[in-house]
C-alpha cells in the first residue's frame, strides 16, 4: 500500500479559498498598475500645468451606465445560483455578457468621436494620449472579465460540481465588479482632472 | 481521515498513476519540480551573465589590446579582436538585466519560494499549481526572448538595465535602441507576468494553506522573507508594467509620454511635451523595491541556515520579522534616492534621504542578530553555512556605503560612478548570490536526494569569496576619484590612466572567480546523478521539509500532513536530550526541556508541566 501511495498524486480536494484569494491579489496588482498610470497623469499635469482639456464624449457616460447595469445583472446571477436556479443564472449571465460587449462597442464609439474631434492618440499632449491608454488598458480587462463570465456560463450549462460552479461564479463576480468600479474611478478621474 | 484505510482510498480516488516524461519533467505542476526548473534555468542565465561580465571586464582591463579569439567568438561585435563600443554597452545592459531579474528574482525567489513554501508551511502544493507552471513557462519564454536579441543584426538593448528614455524610446538613437530594445520590453512584460503569477501564488499559499498549528509566529524566517518578498512584488511590479506600456507606445506608436524637444541629427523629432523623468519615477518605484525583492529571500535563507548550523535559536526572531516588515514598507518610499541629481526639489530629496537612511535601522538589526546567533554557537561549517556567513559579510560591507550614497549631498559627487557599482554589487549582487548559493548547498539534498561534495564546495567558497572582494572593493576608490560607470575605455581620459592597473587586478580576479564557478557547476550537476545519497534530515534541522521522505512524491507527505507544535528554532534547548527538536514534536514528549513561556499562556499545559517538574526536577518550578 505504501508503494502505491507514493506513486499517487496528492488528494486534489477542491479548495476554492486560496484561489479566490489569489484573484483578490490580482485585483490588488491591477489597482497598482492603474495607480501607476493615473499617478503619471497627475505628475505630468502638475508639472506641465495642463490636463487633457477635453469635454469627454457622451459615449463614456453611456458606457458607464451600461457597465453598472451589467454588474447588477451579474449580482442577480450570483443570487440565482445561490438559490440553485440555474436557468435564471444562465439568463442573467447572458445579459451580463451582452452588456459587456455593448460597453466595448461604446468605448470604440467614444474613441472615434475623440478622434473626429481632433484629440488623437499621437498627441503632443500626453494627457490626451493617456485618455486612450487608460480606457484601452481597461478594455483589455473587460476582455479578460468576459472570459471569466463565459467560463461561469459554460460551467452552468456543463456538468460540473456545484462547488466548482460557485467558484467560477465567484471569480467572475470579484473581477467583474472590480473592473466596473475601476472604470467608474477612471471616468471620474478623467472628469476631475481635465 | 481517521483510519489508514479511508486515507488510502482517498489517495487512489484522485491519483494520477501514470506520469509521463512530459508531465513529470516539462509541464510539471509539482512545486518541487518547478523549483528545480527555476533553479537550473537561473544557473544557466547566471553563467551567461557572468561570461558577459568577463567580456566587458576584458575590454576595461586591456582597451588597447587585440584579442583575435574574441573576433572568432563574437564576429563583427569584436572586429579586429576588440569589443565595439555599442556592443560593450549591450554587454553591461544585458548583464544587469539578467542578474537582477532573471537570476536574483526568478532564479532565487522562483526556486526557493517554490521549493520551501509548501514544504515548510505544510501544504500539498501551491494554491494554484497550474498558475505555478505557467509562471515558469512565462519566465522561460522571457529568457529565450532576451537571449534571442544576441542573434539579431543590431544587437541587444544597450540603454543600461534601467532603460532610460530617450535611448530606450527612440528606436534610431543607437543600434541597441532598435529591435533589441523591443525584444527587451517584450521579455520584461513576460517576466513581470511570470513573477506576478508566482507572487500571487506564494502569498495565497502562505496565508491560506498552512498546516494545523502553523501560526504566523511559528513560521520559519525563510517563509516570512518569501512572503514579504512576494507582497513587495505584487505592490511594485505592476508599476513597471505601467511604465513599460507607455514606453512601448512612445517607441512604436509615436506618443510623447517620455519624449520632448529632441533633435536627431539635423532632423527635429515630432514628439513634444513628454518628460523622461517620469519614466525614472515609474521605473524606480519598482526598481528600489526590486533590490529588496532580491535580497530578502537571501536574508531568509541565511537566517535559517545560520540558526541550523550554529545549533542555536535565531537571535531575536520577532525582531527579525519586524525588520523584514520594516524593510518592506520603507522600500516603497525611497525610490527618489536614485534621482537626487535629476533636478528634484531639494526638500523632496531630503525626504527621500531620511526614509533611505532609516532603512539602515532594520538592516542593522538583522545584521547584529545574525552575528549574535553565531556568537558562542556550536558552529558547523557546512558549505551552506559558509555561504550564509559570506552573505552577511557582503551585506555589511556593501550596506555601509549605502549610508554614503543615501545622503543627497554626497550623492551629487558619487552618483553614476564606480562607487555606486561597488556598493550595489556587494550589498545586493554578491550578498544575494551568496544567499542563493547557501540555499543551493543547504537544500540540495531536499531537491535531489543526494549531497553535494563538500571539498569542491569549500574550494568554490573560498576562491569566490576572496575574488569577489578583490573585484568590488577596489572599485570604491575609482568612484571616489570620480570615474564614471559604463565608460568604454579608460585610456581616453587623462585622469583615469592611473586606474588601469587596478582594472587589470579587478579583471584577473573576475576571471579567477569565474573559473571557481566551474567547481560549483561540476559539483552541482555531478551530484544530481552521482552524489552521496542523503539521509532524510542531513543537517539535523527542525523545519517541516525534512519530515518528508527523501524520494520525490507528489503531495509531499505520504500520510497526513504533520501538525506543528512549536517554533522552528528549538536548537540546543537546555534539558533536551538531542540538540534539535523538530517542529512536529509535541511538548508532551519534551517535558524535560519545556519552559513556561513555550505554552503561550495555556494555563492547563503550564499546570501539567508544573506537576511534572515537581516530580522530576523541582528546581525548574522556581524559574
Amino acid at each position: 500500500m505504501v508503494h502505491t501511495m507514493q506513486q499517487n498524486n496528492a488528494p486534489v480536494e477542491f479548495n476554492a479559498k486560496p484561489r479566490k484569494f489569489a484573484m483578490w491579489l490580482f485585483v490588488v496588482s491591477s489597482i497598482i498598475m492603474f495607480g501607476g498610470f493615473t499617478s503619471y497623469y497627475l505628475v505630468f499635469s502638475a508639472s506641465k500645468g495642463k490636463g487633457h482639456g477635453l469635454v469627454l464624449p457622451d459615449a463614456f457616460m453611456y458606457s458607464t451606465a451600461v457597465l453598472v447595469l451589467s454588474s447588477v445583472f451579474l449580482f442577480l446571477a450570483a443570487r440565482a445560483l445561490r438559490n440553485k436556479q440555474l436557468k435564471q443564472q444562465q439568463l442573467y449571465l447572458w445579459i451580463t455578457v451582452i452588456l459587456g460587449l455593448v460597453f466595448a462597442y461604446l468605448q470604440f464609439r467614444a474613441w472615434s468621436s475623440l478622434y473626429l474631434s481632433g484629440a488623437v492618440l499621437i498627441n503632443n499632449n500626453a494627457a490626451i494620449s493617456m485618455v486612450y491608454l487608460l480606457s484601452g488598458m481597461h478594455l483589455l480587462h473587460i476582455v479578460a472579465g468576459l472570459a471569466l463570465v463565459i467560463s461561469a456560463l459554460v460551467g452552468s450549462y456543463g456538468k460540473i460540481d456545484h462547488a466548482k460552479l460557485v467558484y467560477r461564479q465567484d471569480i467572475a463576480s470579484i473581477f467583474w465588479h472590480f473592473i466596473d468600479i475601476l472604470w467608474i474611478y477612471l471616468y471620474v478621474f478623467l472628469l476631475l482632472n481635465s | 481521515m481517521s483510519t489508514i484505510s479511508t486515507h488510502d482510498t482517498h489517495h487512489d480516488d484522485h491519483g494520477h498513476h501514470h506520469e509521463t516524461f512530459l508531465t513529470k519533467y516539462v509541464f510539471s505542476q509539482d512545486h518541487k519540480m518547478i523549483a528545480k526548473q527555476f533553479l537550473i534555468t537561473g544557473i544557466i542565465m547566471a553563467v551567461i551573465a557572468m561570461i558577459l561580465s568577463i567580456l566587458f571586464r576584458i575590454q576595461l582591463a586591456w582597451p588597447d589590446h587585440n584579442f583575435p579569439l574574441l573576433e572568432q567568438l563574437l564576429g563583427k561585435w569584436a572586429e579586429g579582436g576588440r569589443i565595439r563600443p555599442d556592443f560593450y554597452l549591450a554587454l553591461v545592459t544585458i548583464h544587469g538585466t539578467i542578474m537582477v531579474f532573471f537570476v536574483l528574482t526568478a532564479g532565487l525567489s522562483g526556486t526557493f519560494s517554490n521549493l520551501l513554501i509548501p514544504l515548510q508551511v505544510g501544504a500539498r502544493d501551491m494554491a494554484s499549481p497550474f498558475l505555478n507552471m505557467l509562471s515558469y513557462w512565462f519566465f522561460f519564454a522571457a529568457c529565450v526572448i532576451m537571449m534571442s536579441s544576441f542573434f539579431i543584426q543590431t544587437g541587444p538593448a544597450a540603454a543600461g538595465w534601467t532603460v532610460y528614455p530617450p535611448l530606450s524610446a527612440v528606436p534610431k538613437a543607437i543600434p541597441g535602441s532598435g529591435l533589441g530594445m523591443t525584444l527587451w520590453l517584450i521579455s520584461m512584460i513576460l517576466f513581470v507576468a511570470s513573477s506576478l503569477m508566482g507572487g500571487i501564488n506564494y502569498v495565497s499559499t502562505i496565508l491560506n494553506m498552512r498546516t494545523k498549528g502553523m501560526d504566523f509566529w511559528k513560521m520559519p524566517l525563510t517563509i516570512w522573507a518569501f512572503f514579504l518578498t512576494a507582497v513587495l512584488g505584487i505592490l511594485s511590479f505592476p508599476v513597471l508594467v505601467a511604465g513599460v506600456v507607455l514606453l512601448i507606445f512612445d517607441r512604436s506608436v509615436g506618443t510623447s509620454f517620455y519624449l520632448s524637444d529632441m533633435v536627431f541629427g539635423t532632423q527635429i523629432m515630432p514628439n513634444e511635451g513628454g518628460s523622461p523623468i517620469l519614466w525614472q519615477h515609474l521605473f524606480w518605484f519598482l526598481g528600489h523595491p526590486e533590490v529588496y525583492i532580491v535580497i530578502m529571500p537571501a536574508m531568509g535563507l541565511s537566517s535559517e541556515i545560520i540558526a541550523v548550523n550554529s545549533r542555536k535559536p535565531i537571535f531575536g526572531y520577532h525582531a527579525m520579522v519586524y525588520s523584514l516588515i520594516g524593510i518592506t514598507v520603507l522600500s516603497l518610499i525611497v525610490w527618489g534616492h536614485h534621482m537626487f541629481v535629476t533636478g528634484m526639489n531639494p526638500f523632496l530629496g531630503g525626504v527621500f534621504m531620511i526614509t533611505t537612511l532609516i532603512i539602515a535601522v532594520p538592516s542593522a538589526v538583522k545584521t547584529f542578530n545574525w552575528l549574535a546567533t553565531l556568537w558562542k554557537g556550536n558552529i558547523r561549517f557546512t558549505p551552506g553555512m559558509l555561504f550564509a556567513i559570506g552573505m552577511v559579510s557582503f551585506f555589511i560591507s556593501g550596506g555601509l556605503t549605502g549610508i554614503w550614497l543615501g545622503n543627497a549631498t554626497l550623492d551629487i559627487n558619487l552618483h553614476d560612478t564606480y562607487f555606486v557599482v561597488a556598493h550595489f554589487h556587494l550589498v545586493m549582487g554578491s550578498a544575494a548570490i551568496f544567499g542563493m548559493l547557501a540555499g543551493v548547498y543547504h537544500w540540495f539534498p531536499k531537491m535531489f536526494g543526494r549531497l553535494m561534495d563538500s571539498k569542491l564546495a569549500y574550494l568554490h567558497f573560498w576562491v569566490t569569496f576572496v575574488c569577489t572582494y578583490l573585484v568590488f572593493f577596489p572599485l570604491h576608490f575609482l568612484g571616489l576619484d570620480g570615474v564614471p560607470r559604463r565608460y568604454y575605455a579608460f585610456t581616453e581620459f587623462e585622469f583615469m590612466h592611473k586606474w588601469m592597473t587596478v582594472n587589470k587586478l579587478v579583471t584577473w580576479s573576475a576571471i579567477v572567480a569565474g573559473l571557481a564557478q566551474v567547481a560549483f557547476l561540476f559539483n552541482f550537476f555531478y551530484s544530481i546523478f552521482r552524489g552521496k545519497r542523503a539521509p532524510q534530515n542531513p543537517w539535523e534541522s527542525n523545519t517541516l521539509e525534512w519530515t518528508t521522505p527523501v524520494e520525490r512524491i507528489h503531495g509531499n507527505w505520504p500520510g497526513e500532513i504533520p501538525t506543528v507544535h512549536r517554533w522552528p528554532y528549538d536548537y540546543s534547548k537546555p534539558g533536551s536530550e538531542s540538540d534539535f527538536i523538530p517542529q512536529t514534536v509535541p511538548f508532551s514528549e519534551t517535558m524535560s526541556s519545556n519552559l513556561f513561556h513555550d505554552f503561550e499562556g495555556n494555563t492547563e499545559a503550564e499546570q501539567i508541566q508544573r506537576e511534572w517538574n515537581a516530580k522530576n526536577d523541582p528546581s525548574k518550578n522556581n524559574e
